[in-house]
């Protein structure tokens, strides 16, 4: 019996020694959870946006975008507050002749390595992106762009192919706007980020001074930027990446990081709005979620074997007319996407409204009876059945619900029956083009927040959508008002065309997204950075 | 291994007895306790899977009924037991719905890996020569890899098309069951090769008798005693993979079908937020379902073999002991 | 996720007993089974590339949003994957057998950086788990196997299978919610916090085993910070092997005890506890060698799930979202590295059975 108590006494002290090692783990981490400031006041900024590469030829999207807005200079660019685009390293940007941008830059730039900035950089920039024109790069963006030259230090002159691109300016401040170090980049491949990081080959208001690829990167100010992003206010600026929203919201709400931007899941702001240590801040976002409609699949379209050009324009308005925006917002996305009425979000200059006037109640409610009426005089049959597909996995999980929702609220009218499916991102790509799915879900996060980026990739007849929607007269407008030089009647122009696609509802718009981001209550600066540029901003951040 | 001359269980084979009946009836005090609590679980499982219309409220993409729209997060109520999702849809019904799902997934999975496992195990086994060999290591490579990455990539090969509820369905259970199909294979595989050495199958060819019955009948009946076992491993892998998937983004579209993986993935949010109702529910379902098919396939198991089955019974006698010899090489044939 | 013992680790006789049949040569059967490596990888990787070809292209995926189809085509050419499928394969497994894994398409990086930074996560968080799976499990089953038939018995192994019936995810989710959330023990997330992260970053030559860099780094808060970040993922992905564990100790304890000559000492008046202690413990661990090469596949399957769930930025958790960018590149070098590490721990496995029981080689 000694000998089994003994033995049982060890078994115990196996199990309890495991649960000791457990405690002491636990105990020393409870110590340190506490500490996790590096420094007096650096700021820990949290997103699950990801980075492509750091290099602006190799990179077109938001993620690698964010970053390189922080580090590199533009030769245009936005103040923190506003949208509107002013010189940035430059004294100034303008039209010398109809194809002929003349850029004088400041004098005396410097990179943080100490190289000097001058026009010889700037046009290094833009030659390598059209030479090197990676698969996943902006160069797409240049397609304007003949040649750069820079006839002294400080004075660049773009030629272009079309006269008085009112749209190039944006194209400065765009992910192929950005300025980088000619003695640090390869002329003709995308360079590694971590020679970029060592080259120091920044000068922006931030350089980055450690770098954990997307997991978690270290900025300090550079004193040596004159741009327009102002001085920072926070010496040191570190971005820790989320893979998983909900751990991002967790790491904000304990504290562990004090900023958490792009993006929370609807659920978590809604939490985080009733919790007393952070503030939600939200601004005017450029994400549009839209329906499209393939104009020869569609019921009643051009290659169905009952085409009726009416009758197909019926039934988009029917459901133009049905939708309930506000429900999806609400109960969906609370309200971190709002209602769209334009195919230009609202918050852009050149944004109206026309589908709150022609569709539903008038207030952008629903309203059945004028869809019923519509389908009636056009002589549909209702129900209708239509096929409407999504994708679940590009846009949010939330898409899912959206749809449902989308679908419940069109069977309920009584006027459709909808097939409701879904598709994994690659695929979905390849048959939207190839006119597999007659309605179907897309979004859109714009290259630059100009209205033009609302309507000119989406309405003219050579268009992504490939949707075969086809009007001269708004391939026309679209066109003039890119090189219209007087700014009101440019925006006269766009508000046209957005309501002559609006009556023929080439798409339908449906929700427009807002940037948020939540704060610690002690973190300053956060709401100023929240514009309608859609560039998250580290300057404007204190403690 | 192959030395051990094959024993045909005298008391011929398990299918033609009701085996559950049987073993139930051999098993005592808590091993049977623990069949039993695992045959109940099955049961209600199974139960819940075919009368689904009946004891769900609503249906499982239902978002509102004559009173209204259910509401997203909505708290358990008298009209919604155990809450409303993210997505507005009533908790208790997808519950419900979801265990339809993972038995039909379950059976199209299991069935299919079964059939092609033990076809290519055989075939493969017999013929022998190179398509064996290149079998074997295609089988031992897929065998070796995580099962959850494959059944990802194979989901996305499969997946491309719609996903309708047969697509979805189709899909998981394809994904799963190139996973599984190795273990069949190896099983079946290395039981062919065995009683191919057999001196009856060598007269049998003799006589003209049709060699490929008897190796289905031989094999079949001496694979039978370790198939119900990975039958019942396999059913409660194919729903941690279908969760599993789900989990990940790759599983079925939650209008086509519910699913309890689909809905963990979206309560995560939830649960942060202290809404504990959306994810409790379904993640119970998924640990109840595998504890009662993993109870029921490990008592089948203990059952089978003497050594554990109950201790005063077991080692009754040295013919026991000896049986339990040859079961332990037969199911470690390295 | 296989818990059966039933699946050997072995290939199943064929192959291998054919070829060293009547051998019985250690040396001839190590080589073979070493052999045996390079198809199963090969086939792996062929398999991959195939399975990749088929679910779409890196390009699609990244820009199928924003270009119109021609503008992708023409990226797509210029890219090199419209040419015939064969033509792609013999150029990859020639860059192979020269030892060049290529560049990621979808961030530009070496993917033998990537393996170097993400397969050290990975691996700190398997050791970790298999701690955890060898503590929790074997003690446990011995335990079992000890009180068999008793309450204690039934509660561990119901225990065990909870473990195993669990979704790793759905057990993450409980652990974090009550001890970061409620309690505020543990972290809720990460491999480190930042002020620790950043230190990390300061090391020339970092292992990406956050354990040994934190001891590098000189300073014992980051080693415990590292440590503390590791609880919850091990105790996650852990409790899933030793499900196994503590079931497979007990049927062998079980077994062993069974044996003729435990039955001789039993008769001797030996006691039962130090029948297991003695007699049963150390043959029953054997199977346990062989099952840990089926448990690094089960792992690895698992912390897919266990990455995911703790943002531990490890192999599973970047695989997933190489495959979700249709990365051929990167998921190709990352499969054959998986199938690598499964195969060589299979084949240690294989050997040190091999050396215990010299059965096995026939």
């Amino acid at each position: 019996m000694t000998s089994a108590s003994s033995s049982r006494k060890r078994a115990l002290a196996v199990l309890g020694g495991t649960a000791a090692a457990v405690l002491v783990l636990s105990g020393c981490a409870g110590g340190n959870t506490g500490g996790d400031d590096n420094g007096s006041d650096a700021i820990i900024v949290g997103t699950t946006d990801k980075v492509t590469t750091l290099d602006p030829a190799g990179s077109y999207d938001n993620g690698s975008f964010f970053l390189m807005n922080n580090v590199f200079p533009f030769l245009m660019n936005s103040v923190p507050g506003s949208a509107e685009l002013e010189p940035d390293i430059a004294e100034s940007a303008e039209f010398t002749a109809p194809t002929e941008f003349t850029v004088k830059l400041k004098e005396g730039l410097e990179f943080a390595n100490g190289n000097p900035l001058t026009s010889s950089d700037v046009k290094f920039s833009f030659d390598r992106q059209v030479a090197i024109a990676d698969p996943n790069g902006p160069s797409a963006l240049l397609a304007n762009l003949e040649s750069t030259e820079a006839p002294d230090d400080t004075t660049v002159v773009f030629n272009l192919l079309a006269e008085n691109d009112q749209i190039w300016l944006q194209i400065l401040s765009s992910p192929a706007g950005v300025i980088v170090d000619e003695d640090s980049f390869s002329p003709t491949e995308v360079t590694p980020d971590d020679e970029i990081v060592d080259a120091n080959a920044f000068a922006g208001p931030y350089t980055i001074t450690r770098y954990g690829f997307n997991d978690l990167v270290q900025f300090q100010a550079y004193d040596g930027y004159q741009g327009l992003l102002g001085t920072p206010k926070t010496q040191t600026i570190n971005l820790r990446y989320f893979a998983d929203q909900s751990n991002m919201k967790l790491a904000v709400q304990e504290g562990d990081i004090d900023v958490a931007t792009r993006s929370l899941s609807a659920t978590d702001v809604e939490d985080l709005s009733n919790n007393d240590n952070v503030t939600v801040h939200t601004g005017p976002g450029g994400e549009t979620r839209y329906i499209v409609f393939n104009f020869n699949t569609m019921p009643f379209g051009a290659s169905t074997p009952e085409a009726d050009p009416a009758k197909a324009l019926a039934v988009r308005q029917a459901m133009a007319n049905v939708i309930d925006r506000a429900e999806i917002s609400d109960q969906v996305y609370k309200g971190t996407y709002v209602p769209l009425y334009s195919y230009v979000p609202d918050g852009l200059p050149g944004a109206t409204q026309p589908l709150k006037d022609l569709y539903g109640d008038g207030n952008g409610g629903p309203d059945v009876d004028k869809a019923t009426a519509l389908l009636e005089e056009a002589g549909v049959t209702t129900p209708l059945a239509i096929n409407l597909q999504y994708n679940p996995d590009h846009y949010g999980a939330s898409s899912g619900d959206e749809y449902a929702l989308v679908k419940s609220q069109l069977e309920e009218s009584g006027l459709f029956t909808v097939n409701l499916q879904s598709t994994e991102w690659v695929q979905y790509n390849e048959d939207r083009v190839a006119d597999v799915y007659p309605i179907f879900q897309l979004g859109w996060f714009p290259d630059y927040p100009d209205a033009d980026n609302y309507l000119s990739p989406f309405f003219r007849t050579e268009n992504f959508l490939v949707n075969h929607f086809s009007d001269p007269a708004v391939d026309q407008l679209i066109a003039q008002q890119a090189v219209e030089l007087d700014e009101d009647t440019r925006l006269q122009m766009l508000g046209e065309a957005q309501e002559m696609v609006a009556a023929q509802l080439s798409t339908l718009p449906l929700l427009q997204g807002a940037q948020v981001a939540v704060a610690g209550t002690d973190i300053d600066g956060v709401s100023d950075t929240l514009d309608g540029s859609f560039k998250f901003r580290f300057t404007t951040l204190s403690r | 291994m192959a030395a051990t001359p094959v024993v045909v269980n005298p008391k011929g084979s398990l299918w033609s007895r009701l085996p559950l009946v049987k073993q139930l009836a051999q098993s005592v005090g808590l091993q049977r306790g623990m069949l039993v609590a695992g045959l109940v679980l099955v049961a209600l499982f199974l139960l819940t899977a075919a009368l689904a219309p009946l004891l769900a409220p609503y249906g499982f993409a239902q978002l509102r009924d004559e009173s209204g729209r259910f509401g997203s997060q909505q708290p358990p109520s008298a009209e919604h037991l155990f809450g409303t999702t993210v997505s507005g849809y009533d908790v208790l019904s997808r519950t419900i719905w979801g265990a339809q799902t993972a038995v039909l997934v379950i059976v199209v999975a299991v069935t299919m890996s079964l059939i092609i496992g033990v076809l290519l195990g055989v075939f493969s086994g017999y013929f022998g020569g190179t398509l064996d060999r290149i079998l074997v290591v295609v089988c031992d490579a897929i065998y070796a890899f995580p099962s959850l990455l494959l059944a990802i990539v194979m989901s996305i090969v499969i997946s491309g098309g719609q996903s309708s509820l047969l697509g979805g369905i189709m899909s998981a259970a394809i994904s799963i069951t190139v996973v599984f199909i190795p273990q069949y294979f190896r099983v079946v595989r290395a039981e062919t090769v065995r009683i191919k050495a057999e001196a009856f199958v060598e007269s049998a060819k003799v006589i003209g008798a049709s060699n490929m019955r008897i190796m289905f009948r031989h094999v079949l009946r001496n694979a039978t005693r370790t198939l119900p076992l990975i039958l019942t491993l396999n059913a409660s892998e194919a729903i941690l993979t279908l969760a599993g998937l789900g989990f990940v983004g790759f599983g079925i579209e939650p209008t086509s079908a519910a699913e309890w993986g689909y809905d963990l993935n979206r309560s995560i949010a939830d649960v942060s937020s202290g809404i504990w109702w959306t994810a409790l529910y379904p993640g119970l379902a998924i640990v109840l379902v595998v504890l009662g098919i993993t109870l029921v396939g490990e008592s089948l198991n203990d059952l089978a073999d003497p050594r554990l089955r109950t201790r005063h019974r077991a080692i009754a006698s040295p013919a026991a002991a000896a049986t339990a010899n040859e079961v332990d090489e037969l199911e470690k044939p390295e | 996720m296989t818990t059966t013992e039933i699946s050997p680790s072995a290939p199943l006789d064929g192959t291998t007993t054919e070829r060293v049949k009547g051998g019985g040569n250690l040396g001839r059967y190590i080589l073979v089974r070493l052999l045996l490596i390079i198809p199963t990888v090969f086939i792996l990787v062929t398999m991959v590339f195939i399975l990749m070809r088929l679910i779409g292209d890196p390009i699609t995926a990244s820009l199928g949003g924003r270009l119109s189809p021609d503008q992708l085509e023409e990226r797509k050419e210029a890219a090199g994957y419209n040419r015939p499928i064969w033509v792609q394969y013999v150029e990859y497994i020639g860059q192979v057998f020269t030892g060049n894994f290529g560049t990621t398409i979808s961030d530009n990086r070496p993917v033998s950086e990537v393996l170097l930074t993400y397969g050290g996560a990975t691996a700190e968080l398997v050791f970790y788990s298999l701690i955890v799976a060898f503590v929790v499990g074997i003690p446990l089953g011995l335990l079992a196997a000890y009180l068999r038939d008793r309450w204690q018995d039934a509660s561990l192994r119901v225990f065990a299978i909870l473990c195993y019936a669990t979704p790793v995810f759905f057990s993450g989710l409980l652990l974090k919610l009550v001890f970061s959330v409620w309690l505020g023990w543990l972290p809720v997330s990460g491999r480190a916090s930042t002020r620790t992260e950043l230190d990390l970053l300061l090391l020339d030559n970092p292992t990406g085993i956050y354990l040994i860099d934190a001891f590098r780094t000189g300073d014992m808060d980051n080693v415990w910070d590292v440590l503390a970040h590791a609880v919850l993922p091990a105790i996650a992905l852990g409790l899933l092997t030793a499900g196994v564990f503590l079931r497979l100790v007990r049927t062998n304890v079980i077994g062993t005890l069974g044996r003729e000559y435990i039955d001789s000492a039993r008769s001797r008046g030996v006691g039962e506890l130090r029948l297991v202690r003695k007699h049963a413990y150390k043959p029953a661990l054997i199977p346990i060698i062989t099952v840990i090469g089926l448990q690094i596949a089960l792992l690895l399957g698992g912390a897919v799930l266990t990455e995911t769930t703790f943002e531990w930025k490890g192999l599973g958790f970047i695989l997933v979202e190489y495959l979700s960018s249709r990365d051929f590149v990167a998921v190709q070098g990352i499969v054959a590295l998986l199938a690598v590490i499964v195969a060589v721990s299979n084949f240690i496995v294989d050997i040190i059975a091999a050396l215990i029981d010299p059965r096995v080689r026939y």
